[in-house]
């Protein structure tokens, strides 16, 4: 492979690596919340239990999502630094806002959050999980700002050889992101709905000691997983509309992205399907146990169709970096070695795969232990003498 | 306006060696700490508040002096091998206590450290175009003062005793130096104002949350018992 491709497949690759923790996180933080809101109000040790046993799924899968995003986001100077010689002015501010407004406070937040049990006033320790999630809405926003320029460069005119910013509220109204946004925020919602689901299922298929907390998870995933798969669709369907006004050729001659989009819509039929049999049954599929091993088996499949959506959105853009204006090809650093690509390839790429099998050890561990062994929230062991 | 980007940019950098410089200190520490438990429980509801100033310094960087990012393709080596030790010092803090043994995680966490030393003298260095033994050398100066730091942030969380700030504002002064050596240039380097103006815009509203965030985390974890997640 000669160094563009190494640089590319690094990118798709932890790119991916990256959003299949993501995803979880942007469906699992408001179910968290929720429950933990709910625990606020009841007190009850079940609400708890419950708070403290998805919460610890949600922060061991959100791990993952910041050491891939660290390398995502140094990637752009590191080996595309053509595409910010061209537009970095224009795509440096949604990137440059992400981090400033939501990643730094998402980041501080959800620290208090974690290390805010037993210490934070009861509301104020709910309202930190509150701002986790929106700030974590809110960097998906922005990401998706700089994703849907590349894909449709608005609000920007061409300065020289250089694209200048021009009309930033164009960059936020780029028809490329309208329906785009709405769909990922839904993807994450099909993708915690059906997490929660699977797990619930498994303990309630093996008889564990937790039948009520996980029944009352299993309804909870089964309604995320029908107003997910619901919004999903009729957003994927709404994309079309726009993303065809200006990439009108997106998939007619790029077969990969084609296959991609073909298996996304089947695998999100086939979701919304699962989805919406199971809540008109959502009463008694707790106690439905023929079920339960079905649900655990098709617990992946809405991160095969998220990524599929990806491989169809940005395999629809080659050859382009920035759409019909510069070239992936002229977007790679300049005088990139093949040293270099394969010194990071094998960084980034061998590293941040170890941990995100370890991390799906761990978190499929979690999962079969149960919420009896759920460090997120333990009661600290009283203080010991001052000795240092 | 370049002038107060510029000012941000120097903040974040300098917080970021101030604050992640005692998080990577106790870590350099741990061969020789006899309790590491403590040890990491004291830094550890620090660490995501800390290790976001660079990511934001990043983000200030791309949207704001965009011509200056080939500095980190210009550095190529070194900036890998920061990204890389830092996600091992990640990895070692979130999975310590839950995969394999905890000694394995805790080599990898003072080894993750010391790789995000060595790659910041080299990164400095070779920005300011000294050769690679003396970026290596910049590295363990850097190093050095982090085990300080974070030697001092122990004393005073752990027994109250003194204060780590002398010591953090110590640990920006290898930031600084080539900052403002480099000020000029980085200036002259900035985006348009157009774009400049929107940053400004979008941001400053959030300043005041921004710093009431990280104060809170400060006021929430300075003292009491010391957490046990990490
Ligand atoms: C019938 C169902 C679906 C339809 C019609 C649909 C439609 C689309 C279309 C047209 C795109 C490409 C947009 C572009 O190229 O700019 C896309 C992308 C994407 N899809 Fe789907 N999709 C469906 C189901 C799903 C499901 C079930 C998931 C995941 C749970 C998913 C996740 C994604 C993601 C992550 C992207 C990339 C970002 C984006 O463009 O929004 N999709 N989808």
């Amino acid at each position: 492979m000669d160094v563009l491709d190494l640089a590319r497949l690094q990118f798709a690759v932890t790119g991916s690596l990256h959003f299949l923790f993501v995803v979880l996180t942007l469906g699992l933080a408001p179910l968290v919340a929720i429950m933990h809101t709910r625990y606020a109000r009841t007190g009850t040790t079940l609400d708890e239990r419950m708070t403290r046993f998805w919460g610890q799924i949600y922060v061991t899968n959100y791990a993952l999502g910041i050491v891939t995003g660290i390398v995502m986001e140094f990637q752009f100077g590191l080996s595309w630094s053509g595409l910010t010689h061209y537009a970095g002015d224009v795509f440096g501010a949604p990137l440059a806002l992400e981090t400033l407004i939501a990643f730094f406070l998402e980041s501080t937040f959800l620290g208090l959050w974690i290390f805010g049990w037993h210490r934070l006033p009861k509301w104020l320790h709910v309202a930190t999980i509150w701002l986790v999630t929106i700030t974590a809405y809110a960097s998906a926003f922005w990401i998706m700002v700089a994703n849907s320029f590349l894909q449709h460069p608005a609000g920007a005119v061409r300065d020289g050889d250089v694209l200048r910013l021009d009309d930033f509220g164009a960059l936020l109204t780029n028809p490329s992101l309208s329906m785009a946004l709405p769909h990922v925020l839904s993807a994450g919602l099909t993708v915690g709905g059906f997490v929660v689901m699977g797990a619930s299922a498994y303990h309630l298929f093996r008889k564990t000691s937790d039948q009520e907390l996980f029944s009352r998870s299993l309804r909870m995933g089964i309604w995320t997983a029908f107003v997910g798969t619901m919004m999903v669709v009729g957003f994927g369907f709404a994309q079309f509309g726009p993303v065809t006004s200006v990439q009108p050729d997106k998939f007619t001659d790029r077969p990969l992205a084609a296959l991609g989009l073909g298996f996304m819509i089947l695998l999100g039929h086939l979701l919304q399907l699962i989805a919406l049999l199971l809540v008109v049954v959502v009463k008694w599929a707790p106690r439905w146990r023929f079920l339960h091993p079905l649900i655990v088996l098709v617990t992946p499949l809405p991160f095969v169709a998220a990524i599929l959506g990806w491989i169809a959105r940005e395999e629809g853009r080659q050859p382009w970096m920035i759409w019909e204006r510069l070239k992936v090809a002229d977007a790679l650093t300049p005088g990139l070695t093949q040293a270099q690509i394969t010194l990071s390839f094998a960084g980034f790429v061998g590293v941040l795969t170890l941990l995100a099998v370890a991390d799906y050890v761990l978190i499929s561990r979690i999962v079969r232990r149960g919420p009896d062994e759920i460090a997120l929230g333990e009661k600290p062991a009283p203080a010991p003498a001052l000795t240092f | 306006m370049e002038i107060l980007w510029f000012g941000a940019l120097a903040l974040l950098v300098a917080g970021y060696f101030a604050l992640e410089g005692f998080d990577l200190g106790v870590g350099l520490l741990l061969p020789v700490t006899a309790d590491r438990d403590r040890a990491i429980g004291a830094v550890g509801p620090f660490v995501l508040a800390n290790e976001v100033w660079l990511i934001a310094a990043a983000g200030v960087l791309f949207g704001a002096f965009p011509a200056c990012e080939y500095a980190l393709s210009a550095n190529y080596t070194a900036v890998v091998l920061l990204l890389v030790s830092w996600v091992v010092r990640d990895a070692g803090l979130w999975f310590r206590r839950r995969l394999f043994t905890r000694a394995f995680w805790e080599w990898l966490i003072t080894l993750g450290s010391l790789g995000v030393c060595l790659a910041w003298g080299l990164l400095l260095a070779g920005l300011a175009g000294f050769s690679f033994p003396f970026g290596l050398l910049y590295g363990l100066l850097i190093a050095a003062l982090f085990v300080m730091h974070g030697r001092r942030f122990l004393d005073w969380r752990l027994t109250g005793v003194g204060t780590p700030l002398v010591t953090g504002a110590l640990a920006a002064v290898p930031a600084l130096v080539p900052l403002a050596g480099m000020a000029g240039a980085v200036i002259g380097n900035a985006a348009p104002s157009a774009t400049l103006t929107v940053l400004t815009f979008m941001v400053l509203p959030f300043v005041p949350v921004m710093a009431g965030a990280q104060i809170w985390v400060w006021k929430a974890f300075g003292k009491g018992p010391v957490p046990a997640y990490f």
